[in-house]
């Protein structure tokens, strides 16, 4: 469980973190999402006090991270992939932090084998690939069999199988009533590693909801059409909840309706259609429709939502 | 691949013991350390042949009251070096774990920051210590025979030939809490090491260039406060400070050092 109270963080006259207050749930995979530099990065570290909060504060199993008996118990992190000396073995790497909380050879050579280190744990870290580097890192945030675990980009640089295993392994200590928080920029990865989302856009949460919810309400369903007639057809097809953009002059993008609705419109009018395809909904486009408007609202540029889904 | 099974460890717990074991296994699972040492040991069993073997007595062998300060001298020489070493490493020990990231790996096992500054410069100071020992006893070793063939003859019933060797080897070992200190505060290796080197070399060099150019008393004056010219004086005495006082100069550029990056270390993000 991890409870953050108007968590704020500023750099000067910069604020990276403005004002956030959620929480993480034990028993689920909560994603933590948002464009670079939005600070999910920031936040992470302010979980686990490498950062101190400008404002506001950040418990973990109800107390701050530093007022833990054993931290490395309580939390698990993996902030940085690189957060480890180039000089060492992974196997000195691991018994070294596994030292400071009296964890010996027999847990480091467990979780070496779970992150499947084996072959490489000998060799030193500065030749080890990006890859490499987050199975240790991993391995090192699995050390103390922490309740709560925070992933900050795990499948970056991880193969095919890599981002499988650690899907599997998020949702699998999920079950075992942990806490994971693990932040990526893959939608389609949320999509299905995680129950709960935390958006974060320019410092800020704009969307903290479970995975489904987003889906449902922030992605319309567009359907794209051609027809010789299209200026006719769009006259036809306006309504209150009804959005349709030109495209080219005879391409329609149409959200609010369905496919089925506008074919039949269309048949009746008599209006000959040349293409009628639905644009299935993603947790990607939804993303991007939240983030967008974060910084649409901040900027105060023009380009609206359609615009940029008709490009 | 399976997920995990996960075996529970309740006894696992934040300690300072753990977190000395945790800053040792550190120190010698690096190259630099092994290689900083062997050069310190090296180098100070190294200058001491080559300076007993050219000591140039001539025909007239020095009194036997100073038997004991040529030995001690030929035994810690290389330390002048050694010292150098031991400075880089210093900062390395914490430069280093800067330069790559492992400084947040680190504070995230120790969130209280201070424990882990204060192993760091308890397993620095005692492994420093004890190459220091072994420095300048394995140089008195080589340089015994060789300065005997001068006819100059150590008198161990005189506790000081021992002590003093035993004071070179602490300031070994307090030189590198002081370069950890600095390094802690820079967070940065060339930084670190400049500014290190700079106050033991470079520093008693300029005091001793503006003494010889203006004559200046303040430039005198300080000039025995200088770290590495307190430091020599605690263990070769003579110099207008007395041993005691030497060491207690020296212990205060440590502390001065130690408590700067203690506090940074407490107050800066990681």
């Amino acid at each position: 469980m991890i409870q953050a109270e108007g968590l704020t963080k500023r750099y000067g006259d910069k604020t990276a973190v403005n004002d956030i207050s959620f929480t993480v749930k034990p028993g689920m995979v909560t994603g933590f999402l948002g464009p670079n530099g939005a600070g999910k990065s920031t936040t992470m570290r302010m979980i686990v006090g490498l950062d101190r909060p400008s404002e506001g504060s950040v418990t973990v199993n109800g107390k701050a991270y530093a007022a833990h008996h054993a931290p490395l118990r309580e939390v698990g992190a993996l902030l940085d992939a690189k957060a480890i000396h180039t000089g060492r073995s992974a196997y000195n790497h691991l018994l070294a932090m596994g030292a400071t909380h009296g964890i010996g050879k027999a847990r480091v050579n467990e979780v070496i084998g779970l992150t499947g280190l084996e072959s490489v744990a000998g060799k030193r870290v500065g030749g080890f690939s990006l890859g490499m580097g987050q199975r240790l890192g991993i391995a090192a945030a699995l050390l103390g069999d922490p309740a709560t675990l925070i992933l900050d980009e795990p499948v970056n640089g991880l193969d095919p199988e890599g981002v499988m295993w650690v899907r599997q392994l998020a949702r699998h200590l999920a079950s075992e009533g942990r806490t994971i928080f693990l932040s990526s920029h893959l939608m389609s990865e949320m999509a299905l590693t995680a129950d709960h989302l935390i958006v974060l856009g320019r410092g800020r949460i704009i969307a903290d909801a479970p995975v489904a919810d987003i889906l449902a309400t922030s992605t319309r369903t567009a359907v794209k059409l051609r027809s010789p007639r299209a200026d006719q057809l769009a006259q036809l097809l306006q309504g209150a909840d009804v959005t349709i953009t030109t495209t080219e002059h005879d391409a329609l993008t149409i959200t609010g309706l369905t496919a089925p609705v506008i074919g039949e419109a269309a048949a009746q009018a008599g209006i000959a259609l040349h293409e009628l395809t639905p644009v299935g909904a993603s947790l990607e486009e939804a993303y991007m429709e939240l983030t967008q408007d974060d910084v649409e609202y901040h900027a105060g540029t023009t380009p609206t939502i359609t615009e940029e889904a008709a490009r | 691949m399976s997920a995990t099974t996960i075996t529970t460890r309740p006894d696992a717990r934040l300690s300072a013991p753990g977190i000395v074991r945790s800053e040792w296994i550190k120190l010698r699972s690096v190259r630099s350390t092994v290689w900083s040492y062997a050069i310190v040991v090296a180098a100070s069993i190294g200058i001491a042949a080559l300076l007993a073997s050219t000591f140039g007595f001539g025909e007239q062998i020095p009194p036997a009251e100073l038997h004991n300060g040529i030995i001690v001298q030929a035994a810690t020489f290389g330390l002048y070096i050694g010292q150098l070493v031991v400075a880089v490493l210093g900062v390395l020990v914490i430069s280093g774990e800067y330069s790559t990231g492992m400084i947040r790996s680190t504070l995230t096992a120790v969130p209280t920051r201070l424990p882990a500054l204060a192993a760091k410069a308890v397993v620095l100071f005692v492994s420093t210590f004890v190459v220091g020992l072994v420095s300048v006893f394995g140089a008195l070793l080589l340089a015994l025979p060789i300065l005997a063939g001068y006819g100059i003859e150590a008198d161990f019933g005189d506790g000081a030939l021992l002590g003093n060797l035993v004071l070179a080897a602490l300031y070994l070992g307090l030189v590198s809490l002081f370069a950890l200190g600095l390094g802690t505060i820079l967070r940065s290796s060339a930084g670190g090491i400049a500014a290190t080197l700079g106050v033991i070399l470079l520093l008693p060099t300029i005091i001793s260039a503006v003494i010889g150019i203006t004559q200046a008393q303040w430039a005198m004056d300080i000039s025995p406060y200088m770290f590495a010219t307190a430091g020599t004086g605690i263990f070769s005495p003579g110099g207008p400070l007395s041993q005691g006082e030497n060491l207690l100069v020296v212990l205060a550029w440590v502390a001065v050092s130690l408590v700067g990056g203690a506090l940074l270390l407490k107050r800066r993000d990681a």
